[in-house]
């Protein structure tokens, strides 16, 4: 009699429009994710939080009309069980986020760090847990993955680089002599041992990593 | 210590196996201390020099353990030391046999989530940096009033038998009652401050005790917290210590004496909670205050360039207006912001330089015409221009600008300015406007819109000065009326 998972009502403010495309684009692409609302500015976001009525937002510190946290710690007193995730320009040091969980903030993520480590902090703050991940090592996600790559066989390397190259499964298959389905447990394989679950983070990781792309 | 570094934790293990395969999952996350005995833990807990942020303690077979002499020393010894209980399956009986102890603050089953054990301890290492508050002997809050508990169940029959049995075993507290978790939160809002003590049943139609009690835990974490359930559902009680941050778990069925004592603890836990809560609010606001006078001597460097700029000492009632202002009451984060960073300094110093840069300008300029008409020409050539505005060319446009950045900063439009003309005859203009928080206020950042805001405010003390026109400011919850009395005939300097 487990209950059913209660969708992430998500408000989203940030100040600039490309920054929260690119964000919803890959949270919306998570199904229990749902966006009721998004601002640009602070005294927005504070207007129409109640009738929006989100458990989740994600605002950013640097605000054009008001500071972030300010704006976050109006949006806490009017709704408690609201939980917040503040997205701060750099990485934060330790005597920060010591003030910002003090201030009733859930977590923070900075611009620095990779995208699926806001998808992994959005979670463990959902029912308004504090999540204090390993910020100051942002670094270790990749090199994890590029150590997972390593880790894959030479068959695997090659299907990942095909599936990155948009070939389809059954070019695949008919390219390297196998059935579809081998190729459909190659690719499953490929996903749980690089952590990825879905495949623009497998095109972009084999476009930086593998083809050199990244400086 | 540092958490830049990584936190250092102290592990009782049993075996190596475990041993190592702990530090594989943690040894980049933790500095790892490790004991293979009791009694060589507890004598490096006893060096008072060494804090660990966390103290693990990693069981091979927990149903074999009912007692933990590390964590029952611990739990006298280092009251504030985040104990933390690994175990391959821990049964039901021994976590809440722990937790009556207080001897347990998490627990955890392997294979474990790694990402929320470091996030624990980082949390716990955080929070070891605690400041030195200043304690202030304050009376607890509503101590007079007869404090209530909450029980909350789906069979209403069985309590309200337990409510009438503790009503006429004891005078000490009432026993409200709610059949389901909607109901709970119903009656949390209209009288949660007299509710002391929730004791809510896991299953329920509808919402969850454990969502529920995760609810109150934001909303009212001075409630304390109880889950009761009649299966042994480990999971569910592990979450609620380890997410829920419950105070006990207790199994069903109920018996009436045991849950009197029950509750008993429960309420003296939380008078311990009102009276820390009030204590540190009393110590924050004294500490604060205190730094306030600070910041108003300092901002006194700017008073001779202020008065030359307006004509008239205008600092002073610039001062008056904000601290009729109310921010949100002040919390821990904004006493550490202002003594463990650079927050004081800062702000006055980047405070007082815009301020200088802005009212020299000002010194230089033609006062301007100022009217109605004028002020709304004025302002709508700035919301014309966005981001391409240039510097004022007078006084009168100076003040337009100086309204706007702080419309700006409320989130509104220039045209919500009501301008009239009382019987007086005077040309008035009115406006509501927030202002979340200021100069003389708890600040936890110093931000560019907060200077532009604040120094916004200034400018319109001494513009209004200048061009001869009365300024009101009535100030309230996070917001201010701002009553403009324009001059009676456009006049120009």
């Amino acid at each position: 009699m487990t209950p059913v998972p209660k969708k992430l009502r998500l408000y989203l403010t940030l100040g600039q429009r490309l920054f929260r495309d690119s964000l919803l684009f890959h949270l919306l692409l998570q199904e229990d994710i749902d966006l009721v609302g998004e601002s640009d500015t602070g005294t927005e976001t504070l207007k129409r939080l109640a009738a929006a009525d989100p458990s989740v937002l994600i605002i950013e510190e640097n605000l054009r009309d008001n500071d972030g946290l300010t704006i976050a710690e109006q949006a806490l007193s009017l709704h408690p069980t609201l939980s917040i995730l503040l997205i701060s320009e750099t990485t934060v040091s330790a005597g920060r986020l010591a003030i910002y969980l003090d201030a009733g903030i859930r977590a923070v993520v900075s611009k620095q760090q990779a995208m699926q480590e806001l998808v992994k902090t959005l979670y463990y703050i959902r029912n308004g847990q504090v999540y204090v991940g390993a910020w100051q090592r942002q670094d270790t996600e990749a090199s994890a993955v590029a150590r997972a790559f390593d880790a894959l066989s030479g068959r695997e390397r090659e299907v990942a680089q095909l599936i990155a190259h948009r070939v389809c499964i059954k070019d695949i298959a008919d390219q390297l002599g196998v059935s579809c389905k081998t190729v459909h447990s190659y690719k499953d394989r490929i996903f749980a041992k690089l952590g990825f679950e879905r495949l623009p983070e497998l095109i972009l990781f084999m476009k930086r990593h593998r083809n050199g792309a990244a400086v | 210590m540092s958490i830049a570094d990584r936190p250092l934790i102290f592990l009782r293990h049993d075996s190596s196996e475990a041993l190592n395969s702990f530090k594989t999952t943690f040894g980049h996350d933790f500095q790892i201390a490790a004991f293979q005995s009791d009694e060589a833990a507890a004598e490096a807990l006893a060096n008072l020099d060494i804090r660990p942020a966390a103290l693990f303690v990693l069981v091979d077979n927990p149903s074999a353990r009912t007692e933990f002499p590390l964590l029952a020393k611990a739990r006298v010894s280092h009251p504030d030391l985040l104990k933390i209980l690994l175990g391959d399956s821990i049964p039901l009986s021994l976590l809440v046999n722990l937790l009556d102890l207080g001897q347990v603050d998490r627990c955890f089953e392997q294979p474990v989530n790694p990402d929320l054990i470091r996030s624990h301890v980082l949390r716990a290492a955080l929070a070891v940096q605690k400041m030195s508050g200043v304690a202030v002997q304050v009376a607890p809050s509503g101590a007079d009033e007869v404090p209530a508990v909450l029980i909350v169940d789906d069979e209403s029959a069985a309590t309200k038998y337990l409510a009438r049995q503790l009503e006429h075993m004891q005078d000490e507290f009432q026993v409200l009652c709610a059949d389901h978790a909607e109901a709970a939160l119903e009656l949390m809002r209209e009288q949660g401050d007299r509710i002391a003590v929730i004791m809510t049943d896991q299953r329920m139609p509808g919402m969850h005790g454990k969502e529920l009690l995760d609810e109150l835990r934001q909303s009212h974490p001075c409630t304390v917290r109880i889950l009761t359930s009649a299966y042994g559902e480990v999971a569910v009680a592990m979450d609620a210590v380890n997410e829920g941050e419950i105070f006990r778990y207790q199994k069903k069925p109920w018996r009436a004496v045991d849950c009197l004592s029950l509750f008993r603890e429960a309420l003296a836990r939380r008078r311990q909670l009102l009276s820390e809560l009030n204590q540190t609010r009393s110590a924050l606001d004294h500490q604060l205050e205190a730094l306030y006078k600070t910041r108003t001597i300092q901002l006194l460097a700017l008073e001779p360039l202020i008065n030359e700029a307006a004509g008239l000492p205008v600092l002073a009632s610039f001062l008056q207006a904000l601290q009729t202002i109310k921010p949100l009451p002040a919390n821990a984060s904004h006493l550490r912001a202002s003594l463990e960073t650079d927050l004081e300094h800062t702000l006055i110093e980047q405070f007082c330089d815009l301020a200088r840069h802005r009212l020299t300008q000002l010194m230089r300029m033609p006062g301007g015409t100022l009217s109605a008409a004028t002020l709304q020409t004025d302002l709508q050539t700035i919301a014309d221009a966005g981001d391409d505005i240039g510097e004022p060319q007078s006084v009168s446009a100076c003040l337009a600008q100086a309204l706007t950045t702080l419309l700006t900063a409320s989130g509104q439009h220039w045209q919500h300015i009501v301008f009239s003309r009382p019987e007086t005859g005077v040309e008035v203009a009115h406006v509501s406007l927030h202002m979340y928080t200021h100069l003389l206020a708890p600040l936890s950042r110093v931000s560019r819109p907060l200077l532009e805001q604040q120094v916004a405010f200034l400018l319109l003390h001494v513009a209004s000065a200048r061009l001869g026109c009365e300024l009101k400011i009535n100030g309230g919850q996070q917001l201010y009326t701002l009553t403009l009395s324009l001059p009676d005939t456009a006049e120009t300097d």
